[in-house]
């Protein structure tokens, strides 16, 4: 935890793209733990580029991003010990196509974290099995549906046994049929105190699961409040357009 | 992304290779053939067949050895006889499957017509070329180049070449292998003082001659200097300088074409940037580039043979020096057919494993389909 609280913070930080592509445009943000924080906002307006930011594959130009008593922009700072505490799960799930489910879930576990083969293994059928796939253990990311390998990347990023978790539109690459899947494991994670940063287009979930609503339009946060309030009363010109498309 | 979304249910099998398309060849429309057809497809096989099996004939009926034989059977009115006949055939292929080929009413029919006309100019090309080489002075050529017995002396000799021509080519691709991976990962560092120097080594070896490396090397460097190191070390270790600067090129492009996605997801469950490289990338992209690093594999195969330029000694000379040695000796060439019958033994084999490899991986069954 931070100083302050919170488990992770970000302190004015911009982000360019070259020298043209201002991205993200002085954002502060303090996430507190067992939050689930939902960002929402147009294509294009800096919300992959934010968490992204958080777990330091993005560098921020300007600012600090501190995690867990640990300033992550600080030069010295061993980021690949922190990036264990830090789960991120991506749209294309991103899973290893010459790993089995199992392999995926304990490359990093012997590899990262140095546990026993024995250890690695058994924690990867727990974890796949908290998200209903004991039985899809050997089964190659080819072989699994995108609900499955995306529950499969979820349980990968799960077992490192992060503090916080983030969710870059983890269903938009989902048929529609297998969003609730995806979900569930999602909501269930929630209920059990995970620390969350989602960023999502499934305004059901913002607002049942949600604890906190962002509104990001060109690189800022427009802004922020509980769920149901913010859709049932907009303060901003710009949400109230984006929420009336997107509702 | 929406691989496999049909084969949801896991542990089904993969979908099998996809078909190749419907083969246009005769094996199934025999029934639908014409006379006109059937005479074409008959005359053109027949013709070609002849061209060979004829020559053979007579030449096995002359002897193949010793040369005057040999020079004989080519030159004798049994072989004219063969070769005029088969023209006579591909003639008639030609005729029969051109008038077989526009009456045709099926598919069938017009493809077993077209085939036997291509049959048949084949068989007259062939004979024809028979038949001009034979008005030449047959005599002096079969001694040169088809001096069958004299190779029975070399035997040991050529098998020993060829496997000096292995033993150079897999250690010369085994050091370009290793050089090429560590290099491309050079070239694709973020900064420039690392990317610069590795440009350079690629961009020289891959921009000069292997001609002139392997002169440079031996005569320049460890002449020049009076270095204590053999012709074999130095061809071997310009063989994996020159294949080094190739793999890594052929590497670069393999790990650059794996997804950025897999390289993010690898550094945010805590891998290190090696790490990262070497457990989730360099798998996926080894298997991709397994069909480019054969195909270099079979040109540095042929490329030892520049090594004649370094003057070996007995013992080390590969398929070519040990030709062009025995033809020194001898004043026959036919030790150069053995070379590149030599070349092909080893080459070819290479060669069906690359396209068995690349048929294997495009149907994804190794797990790399996305
Ligand atoms: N690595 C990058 N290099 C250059 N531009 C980028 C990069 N990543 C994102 N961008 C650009 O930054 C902007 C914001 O992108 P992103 O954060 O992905 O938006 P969002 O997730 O809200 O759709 C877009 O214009 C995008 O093209
Ligand atoms: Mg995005």
């Amino acid at each position: 935890m931070n100083s302050d609280g919170s488990l992770v913070r970000l302190e004015d930080v911009h982000k360019w793209f070259g020298d043209d592509l201002y991205v993200l445009r002085g954002i502060d943000l303090a996430v507190t733990p067992s939050e689930v924080v939902v960002v929402i906002g147009p294509s294009g307006s800096g919300k992959s580029t934010l968490l992204r930011t958080i777990n330091l594959l993005e560098e921020p130009t300007e600012g600090r991003v501190l995690f867990d008593g640990v300033d992550l922009t600080d030069i010295r700072t061993d980021l690949n010990a922190a990036r264990t505490g830090i789960g991120l799960v991506f749209q294309q799930f991103n899973l290893f196509p010459h790993k089995t489910a199992l392999g995926n879930i304990t490359l990093a576990l012997r590899n990262v974290l140095g546990l026993s083969r024995e250890e690695a293994r058994e924690r990867a059928v727990e974890q796949l099995r908290e998200v209903g796939l004991e039985e899809k253990a050997d089964a190659y990311p080819g072989q699994l549906s995108g609900g499955q390998q995306q529950r499969v990347a979820i349980a990968r990023a799960l077992a490192m046994r992060p503090k916080l978790m983030l969710f870059d539109e983890v269903t938009s690459a989902l048929d529609p049929e297998l969003v609730k899947e995806v979900l569930d494991v999602m909501q269930r994670l929630a209920g059990e105190g995970m620390t969350m940063v989602v960023v999502t287009h499934e305004m059901g979930f913002a607002r049942e699961v949600g604890t906190r609503l962002l509104f990001i339009d060109h690189g800022q946060i427009v802004e922020e409040g509980e769920p149901r309030e913010m859709f049932a009363s907009p303060g901003h010109e710009r949400t109230r357009q984006f929420l009336a498309q997107v509702l | 992304m929406s691989v496999g979304e049909g084969a949801a249910a896991a542990g089904d099998p993969l979908p099998d290779e996809p078909r190749r398309p419907p083969d246009r060849g005769l094996r199934h429309t025999a029934g639908e053939q014409t006379p006109l057809s059937s005479l074409a497809l008959a005359a053109g096989a027949g013709g070609l067949v002849l061209v060979f099996a004829g020559s053979a004939a007579v030449a096995t009926a002359y002897g193949w050895t010793p040369t005057e034989s040999l020079a004989e059977a080519i030159t004798s009115p049994a072989q004219l006889v063969v070769l005029l006949t088969s023209i006579g055939l591909g003639a008639l292929a030609g005729i029969a499957g051109l008038l077989g080929a526009r009456r045709a009413m099926t598919k069938g029919a017009r493809e077993g017509a077209i085939s036997g006309a291509a049959l048949g100019l084949q068989a007259i090309v062939l004979a024809g070329f028979l038949l001009w080489f034979r008005n030449g002075d047959v005599e002096r050529f079969a001694r040169q180049f088809f001096d069958f017995a004299l190779l029975s002396d070399f035997t040991d000799r050529f098998l020993r070449a060829a496997g000096n021509t292995v033993v150079l080519a897999l250690s010369g691709e085994a050091i370009g292998i290793a050089l090429g991976l560590v290099f491309a990962v050079f070239a694709l560092s973020s900064r420039r003082v690392v990317r610069a120097p590795a440009r350079a080594y690629i961009n020289f070896f891959r921009g000069t001659p292997l001609l002139w490396q392997l002169s440079f090397f031996f005569f320049g460097i460890v002449l020049g200097l009076q270095l204590d190191v053999g012709v074999y070390t130095v061809a071997i270790l310009v063989f994996g300088l020159n294949a080094g600067a190739y793999s890594a090129e052929i590497f670069r492009a393999g790990i650059q074409s794996i997804e950025r996605g897999q390289f993010e997801a690898a550094r945010s469950l805590g891998m290190s940037y090696l790490m990262a490289l070497r457990l989730v990338i360099l798998p996926q992209a080894i298997r991709r580039v397994i069909p480019p690093l054969t195909n270099e594999f079979v040109i540095l195969i042929k490329d030892t043979s520049l090594v004649v330029v370094l003057g070996l000694t007995l013992s080390q000379q590969e398929l070519l020096s040990t030709a062009r040695d025995i033809y020194a000796q001898t004043f026959n060439a036919t030790p150069f057919l053995a070379a590149a019958a030599g070349y092909l033994a080893i080459t070819l084999p290479m060669i069906r494993v690359v396209t068995w490899l690349e048929r294997r991986l495009r149907s994804g069954l190794t797990g790399i389909g996305a």
